[in-house]
């Protein structure tokens, strides 16, 4: 069977995902006996930044758990996922238009619905399948240093931070939709990401930062509850939707 | 089943009231038009004048602001997918994937079309001499071109739209291309190119359209714009034309007079000059003027003598 372009592309992207995401597991993993044995220094060190400190505070509360989610997720998952979704839907249409290969891609006899889907699709499965790929191998790399934690709440937790990341990517893809100047729209989406962070290091409004969502205390909720919180997970779920949709929209409008 | 097995008793494309605006600019003013079945139809007219607007909205691509339009015969609303299955369509606007390989880019272009037109296009993209293993990026603007051409031939469809399928090319590539246009109409199958090459057009086409502004302003035979291009003669004096000219030259054999800055056309009333030039040699008191041109066939001249459009 022949691979498409488009397919191989998205296979690329995936596995140098999976491949630096596992690398960072593997580096953190390795380093819980020195973190648990320094944790008290490194409170000090972030005695300027009390988010930082709240965090630390929950994974010498809660252990492993906490590192873990804190390694793999709220920084793993978040700075390279950012990245990745800004990555794999900024071009998704903008770049057809900047390179000219547009009415090209449109003038085949496939709907437009589906030309849309394929692509939004492809992207979402590149981005959930590296996290629910690397966080699977957690409980086995987690026997390295004689600690466990169950598949079924990693797995939670893997569906959560996809579908937060699912929600930057749908809204980078929207724009995509639209625009036709792909790094305009990465440096958008990437600026909003960091304002939205520098917000949340802040402690009097970390509250309006959007990575309260995925941060170490709502993990540690989700591995506590053995649940995801339905409310949450709607709303991401509903995050999702409202920009492919609107995405669509443009799109199904748009001029080759 | 073939794309070709749908039967319909009205014209293979039909536009009724079309038009189209992009912001204050007008592409389309209301434009009607029926091409007949088992015709090469030519859509020719200025940078700007709505034909690959008109093309795009005939597959979808643009949605016209108001009017219908069939084209084998599905009414084309949304975004086209019924018309594009029946029809072929080859693209103006020439960019490709350069990372593609020539083989891979045709099936590209075919996606949807099935294994059959796949192995055509590579075949005839192939007889035009294309090297099909190579990467798009080493191809020249015409190998582009062709390979386009080749995609938009392979299907069998009982339309076939072309935005100018024979721009870049070099004369000897141009007359293949026409051959192969000219015995895929054979077969009773629909072709409606657009293009900026009269010559071209006027060997290929059974019938030119001519488009101005988004309208229709001349709908004729190549044998009927030829037979007036040939009564078209051109005078020029040496600096200004004199005074009196436009009078002096109408008569029984001036069908009409145009005056531009020192160029003068005539349209003759009847194609053998001789008539008209001795009743200019009369007209003693004109002087002579510096150079006598007939019949001369390009399109410029044809748009700006025959349809007084400008700016070709």
């Amino acid at each position: 069977m022949r691979i498409s372009r488009e397919v191989r592309g998205y296979l690329l992207y995936a596995g140098a995902f999976f491949v630096v995401l596992e690398a960072l597991l593997w580096v953190a993993i390795l380093w819980w006996p020195s973190f648990e044995e320094n944790t008290a220094a490194l409170k000090q060190i972030s005695s300027p930044l009390p988010m930082l400190t709240d965090q630390l505070n929950l994974i010498e509360r809660i252990g492993v758990g906490a590192y873990v989610v804190g390694q793999h997720f709220f920084k793993g998952c978040n700075t390279l996922g950012i990245a990745a979704a800004v990555l794999f839907a900024m071009g998704a249409v903008a770049g057809e238009a900047q390179r000219g290969t547009l009415e090209a891609w449109l003038a085949r006899p496939v709907s437009r619905l589906r030309l849309y889907s394929e692509r939004y699709c492809a992207g979402q499965l590149a981005l959930w399948v590296p996290i629910m790929a690397a966080t699977l191998t957690i409980p086995a790399l987690l026997t390295t240093v004689d600690e466990k934690m169950g598949y079924a709440d990693l797995a939670r937790c893997a569906v959560h931070q996809s579908l937060f990341l699912g929600v930057i990517y749908s809204l980078t893809f929207m724009l995509s939709a639209r625009g036709s100047q792909p790094v305009w729209i990465a440096m958008t989406m990437l600026f909003l990401a960091i304002f939205e962070f520098a917000i949340y290091m802040v402690k009097t409004i970390t509250h309006y930062s959007v990575f309260r969502w995925v941060d170490i205390e709502s993990f540690a909720e989700i591995l506590k509850e053995d649940a995801l919180a339905p409310w949450v997970t709607l709303s991401l779920i509903g995050l999702n939707l409202a920009p492919y949709l609107v995405g669509l929209a443009f799109f199904q409008r748009r001029l080759p | 089943m073939s794309e070709r097995a749908i039967t319909d008793a009205s014209p293979p494309i039909t536009c009724r009231g079309l038009t189209r605006t992009f912001g204050r600019t007008v592409a389309l003013a209301p434009l009607d038009l029926d091409v007949s079945p088992g015709q090469v139809t030519g859509l020719l007219g200025p940078n700007g004048s709505g034909k690959s607007t008109l093309l795009r909205c005939l597959v979808g691509l643009v949605r016209p602001d108001s009017g219908t339009a069939r084209v084998a015969g599905v009414q084309v609303v949304g975004d086209g997918t019924a018309v594009r299955r029946r029809v072929t369509y080859a693209p103006g606007e020439l960019h490709l994937y350069g990372e593609m390989r020539g083989g891979e880019q045709i099936d590209w272009l075919l996606r949807g079309r099935g294994a059959r037109a796949r192995r055509r296009g590579r075949s005839v993209a192939a007889e035009l001499g294309l090297p099909l293993s190579d990467k798009v990026r080493g191809y020249s603007h015409g190998m582009k071109r062709q390979l386009c051409f080749a995609a938009a031939m392979a299907p069998d469809v009982a339309v076939r739209i072309l935005d100018e399928p024979s721009e870049g090319l070099d004369p000897t590539k141009r007359s293949e291309l026409l051959s192969y246009l000219a015995e895929d109409a054979a077969g009773d199958r629909t072709i409606l190119l657009s293009s900026h090459h009269l010559g071209e057009v006027a060997l290929a086409c059974q019938r030119l359209v001519f488009l101005n502004e988004g309208r229709v302003i001349a709908d004729e035979t190549p044998a009927s714009v030829q037979e007036r291009a040939a009564r078209l003669l051109h005078l020029a004096w040496a600096g200004k034309p004199p005074g009196g000219l436009a009078a002096a030259l109408a008569g029984p054999h001036a069908e009409s007079v145009t005056i531009e800055g020192s160029r003068v056309t005539v349209l003759l009333a009847q194609r053998d000059p001789r008539p008209f030039l001795a009743a200019l040699a009369r007209q003693s008191d004109l002087p002579a003027p510096a150079e006598i041109e007939i019949g001369r066939l390009s399109l410029q001249g044809l748009y700006r003598d025959l349809y007084g459009v400008a700016g070709v």
